[in-house]
């Protein structure tokens, strides 16, 4: 039904007959439904913001992210757990660049490899997203519960609770979402799908949402962990 | 990898060489970030926090950039790719400066015209939420 | 909802379709046109009978109809429309008119069946997607016809939904599941549209046949184009505000939620919330969402026009600066609609001055559609004639617009039948003209028959004097102050003066919605037995479409797709009447 890729490629890139972003459809579409995901993000994000600029106090994020797995009891460590789980992210990004750019030199075992990486660093950012969700479920934060203080010793309201959870929640679900297309690419790979294809453009486009998961991360754990 | 030429060679170890230049960058970024989030700690200067904290949104912008522009490949692509993808994502500009301003405008309004709100953000708690978690552990629970 | 007899003479592609395939799970971008064109035209039925409804009580609102209770049972105790019942008319009527009619009916339909037509594809980029696009949009409009049915009726806090209302279960009897249905249905339509608007976006920029640039691409695709980019970027902000929505009606959050103090209860536990943040986040959709409406209905009529002209349209390059000027200002406006919400007034001064700037490329496609009209070899079809009513409507609504643009103004005007005139005229019925401009203009190619014209000029004629007949007294109401939403006017003294014009408006709406009835007839009937069209080009237009046989199967062309040659408005030039986008430029005419 495509009739796209044929045109001469003399064209320009806007006189039809091809894309004039010299990328196929799928890729536009992804690139969009980002942006689309962006305002997504971005209007929890400003949210956020918002809430945060019209109420007079706020706990201190180094008060409330200070613990980290099997640690001794009142340890406080702040900024430690939170920055293992941004290089674990940003590590699991470079290797869905190195799968996407194996794809593109058709090398099927690099885009195994390293798809493989990439899946065990989405699974452990999850598990460390797990162990802190309940951790602070223990001690005694949830949605509509809020036991941290402002920074100047005043009551907080829960905002602070409401939106962490709803935000990195949002995102720890597109980041399982991120792994299950990447499990499903790995699988693809695995049964020489793209190889039949030719070319290994799913990879591409997995690859893009994982690194916008990455970018989102990026944005979550300054707003929350460190401004 | 058998039938690729010099060329496609060439590139690949362009491309290796730049992921791992992105990485370092990103990597360092983070590092000189979280540095200084644990220079904030403590702080008491109000205006040098503000600045740390400028500094750290600079700092967040300039990771975006590098994984937009290298991982996401956006540098790459052709420029019209490039144009519809930035051109509205300026839209967070207004987006942002003109909730921020209104948040900090009922902020303004609140402190001002409704007394049960100021009162309530001038209750001090005690100082037991410093203990540890066990006690405020205990203290939500009987809240619940 | 199903429409068997739609003729497809030639099936080019598909041999193999079942009744399934071919009506139902289709795939064929024509084919969920019209899935989106019935199921937007049910809604506007339902849509319009709400408003007949609750113009019945605005008009008689002493009046006593036992037949309203034998139909709507305890919603109309003794007759007459119940306060709760009315509440929960006009904010479905809102929510129906404005998303499930005038964006999925609209821009569903029309994107659908344009774009590939008349940028030469031979489908939608994703047909498997554009697929999933109806069947989310339809199970939107189950969930919230579903609302209408649960025993505490369907959400009732206004179309758009502002806290504390529809963050409260307990604030009104709509604010209970039938709040909850409202939110899982515009959670799915947000989806819907996605979905679609990612699949136009690609196909326009990807799909076009060889030749056709982006300059030479009807007006109507541009418009249809930034439809979907406002589609893709502002729905998602609507989708995070009702998600934090959710969770302040389920899961005990006070994201929109603080100081609320009830009478015998005293202060709810929430503190810290901001209701006006949920303002901001609605509005941010709710302003663009204008625009989707409005833009394609641009669109339709900048191309009917021109056909029916027989001149090029005015100002392409003009149209499509002002096409892009509108969508952005579209982002960047919304506040304008909280300018008495407590909204930071410097602020409101910046976005006063942002929102007048939208006069200016409105100003621009107006003098241009004009133009367009000026010494014209005019064409008054019913298509034509409900093109030049939409710019009539623009102009009368757009007007009002630059008042109420003004937050000194807006502050006396703000929740008046004012505000209720200006959009109802501006965007409203002028995008219902645009939607029945297309419907008019187009269903020859959807159906292989034409629609019968005497019923046509009826519809027109009527719904037009209709029109201003009940938006126009509605200014002179709200100058006077008379408050939008309100059940009953009859125990203000200050209101009594209204009541007559009152009774007046519903019964003309009454007409109106009658007529309405008359261009389904017509719509259906046509469909079945209407007038066949015997020519691929029956209105001589130049755009790809009717290159295509008369009942084009899927994959449109039976052939290679033409090769576009010059732009779509090529009308009266060189002596000749016009001059299809396939023919080659000749050697003694400049290009286009």
């Amino acid at each position: 039904m495509s009739n796209v890729t044929t045109a001469s490629s003399e064209a320009k890139w806007w006189g039809g007959g091809k894309s004039p972003f010299d990328v196929e459809y799928g890729k536009v579409m992804m690139w969009y439904f980002l942006m689309s995901d962006a305002f997504t993000f971005g209007a929890f994000l400003i949210s956020y913001g918002t809430v945060r600029f019209s109420t007079n106090g706020w706990p201190d994020p180094n008060k409330v992210f200070k613990s980290f797995p099997f640690a001794p009891e009142g340890v406080n460590a702040p900024l430690v757990f939170v920055s293992i789980m941004t290089f674990i992210l940003i590590v699991s990004s470079v290797t869905m660049v190195l799968a996407v750019h194996a794809g593109k030199m058709m090398d099927k075992k690099g885009v195994v490899r390293n798809m493989i990486w990439t899946i065990i660093g989405g699974i452990a950012f999850l598990s460390c997203q797990a162990w802190e969700w309940n951790h602070l479920h223990h001690e005694g934060a949830w949605w509509g519960v809020n036991p941290f203080m402002n920074a100047d010793g005043t009551a907080s309201s829960t905002n602070f609770t409401n939106f962490f959870f709803t935000i990195t929640g949002f995102h720890g679900f597109h980041v399982f979402s991120g792994v299950v297309i990447n499990i499903i690419m790995l699988i693809m790979t695995l049964m020489n799908k793209f190889e039949e294809r030719g070319h290994y453009l799913m990879i591409e486009k997995a690859g893009l949402y994982w690194h916008f998961v990455d970018l989102v991360w990026v944005f979550v754990f300054t707003c929350f962990y460190l401004l | 990898m058998s039938n690729h030429d010099t060329h496609s060679a060439e590139h690949h170890h362009d491309a290796i060489a730049e992921i791992k230049k992105v990485t370092i960058i990103l990597s360092v970024l983070t590092i000189i970030e979280l540095i200084l989030g644990f220079w904030m700690i403590g702080m008491e200067s109000q205006g040098l926090r503000l600045a740390v904290k400028g500094a750290i949104v600079i700092l967040m912008m300039a990771k975006a950039f590098y994984i937009v522009a290298y991982f996401m490949h956006l540098k790459h692509e052709v420029k019209n790719l490039i144009m519809t993808i930035v051109v509205p994502l300026a839209l967070f500009i207004w987006f942002i400066a003109a909730f921020l301003s209104d948040g900090n405008s009922f902020r303004n309004l609140r402190n001002t015209y409704d007394p049960h709100f100021k009162e309530q953000s001038t209750i001090k708690v005690q100082e037991k939420h410093e203990g540890g978690s066990e006690k405020h552990e205990e203290k939500s629970h009987e809240e619940k | 909802m199903s429409h068997e007899a739609t003729l497809h003479g030639h099936e080019l592609h598909e041999h193999h379709d079942t009744f399934l395939t071919k009506y139902v799970f289709s795939q064929d971008h024509k084919m969920i046109a019209k899935q989106f064109l019935i199921t937007g035209m049910v809604w506007a039925v339902l849509g319009g009978l709400m408003s007949v409804l609750f113009r019945l009580q605005l008009g008689y609102p002493d009046a006593s109809f036992p037949w309203l209770e034998s139909i709507l049972g305890k919603w109309a105790k003794g007759g007459q429309i119940t306060p709760e019942a009315y509440y929960a008319l006009v904010t479905t009527h809102g929510t129906v008119l404005v998303f499930f009619v005038l964006t999925a009916g609209l821009s569903g339909t029309f994107a659908n069946f344009l774009i590939p037509l008349q940028v030469g594809a031979r489908d939608m980029a994703s047909p498997f997607m554009n697929m999933l696009s109806y069947w989310f949009f339809l199970a939107a409009s189950v969930v919230m016809l579903s609302s209408m049915f649960v025993e505490t009726g369907p959400f009732s806090g206004g179309w758009t939904a502002y806290p504390p209302l529809s963050a409260l279960g307990d604030a009104s009897p709509g604010s209970k599941t039938g709040m909850d249905l409202w939110i899982i249905a515009m959670a799915l339509f947000v989806v819907s549209s996605l979905l679609g608007g990612l699949n136009y976006i690609a196909t326009i920029l990807n799909m076009r046949t060889k030749g056709m640039s982006m300059t030479r691409l009807p007006l109507t695709i541009w418009a249809l184009f930034f439809t979907a980019v406002l589609g893709v970027l502002s729905f998602p902000v609507l989708l995070s505000g009702l998600i934090l929505l959710i969770f302040d009606r389920n899961f005990g959050t006070s994201f929109y939620l603080s100081d609320i103090f009830v009478n015998g209860v005293g202060a709810l536990s929430n503190e810290g919330g901001s209701a006006i943040l949920y303002q901001h986040l609605f509005w941010f959709l709710g302003h663009p969402e204008v625009y989707i409406i409005l833009l394609p209905a641009m669109g339709m009529v900048s191309e009917i026009m021109s056909i029916n002209s027989r001149k090029p349209i005015f100002g392409y390059m003009a149209m499509l600066g002002s096409l892009f000027a509108i969508a952005a200002l579209a982002f960047l406006v919304w506040a304008h609609h909280m300018f008495v919400t407590g909204l930071n007034p410097f602020l409101g001064s910046i976005f006063v001055l942002l929102t007048l700037l939208i006069a200016v490329p409105s100003a621009i496609k107006v003098f241009n559609w004009l133009t367009t009209l000026w010494r014209g070899n005019i064409r008054f079809t019913p298509a034509m004639l409900f093109a030049i009513g939409f710019v009539s409507l623009f102009i009368s609504g757009g007007l009002t617009g630059i008042w109420l643009g003004n937050a000194a103004l807006d502050i006396h005007l703000h929740d008046t039948y004012f505000v209720i005139a200006h959009f109802h005229i501006v965007m409203g019925v002028a995008s219902m003209f645009g939607m029945f401009a297309g419907v008019y203009h187009w269903f020859p190619k959807m159906y292989g028959r034409y629609l019968n014209n005497s019923l046509g000029y009826i519809h027109f004629w009527v719904t037009m004097a209709g029109a201003y007949l009940i938006f126009w007294p509605m200014h002179y109401e709200g100058l006077a102050g008379m408050p939008r939403r309100y059940f009953d006017f009859s125990i203000w003294e200050s209101f009594k003066q209204f009541a007559e014009l009152n009774r007046f408006i519903s019964t003309v709406s009454m007409i109106v919605f009658a007529v309405q009835i008359l261009f389904l007839i017509n719509f259906f009937y046509s469909i079945f037995k209407g007038r066949k069209v015997t020519t691929t080009n029956p209105w001589e237009a130049n755009t790809l479409e009717w290159t295509t046989p008369i009942n084009p199967g899927h994959g449109n062309w039976p052939g290679e797709i033409p090769e576009v040659h010059r732009w779509a408005y090529d009308y009266g030039k060189d002596g000749k009447d016009f001059i299809p986008q396939d023919v080659p430029v000749g050697a003694d005419e400049s290009s286009h």
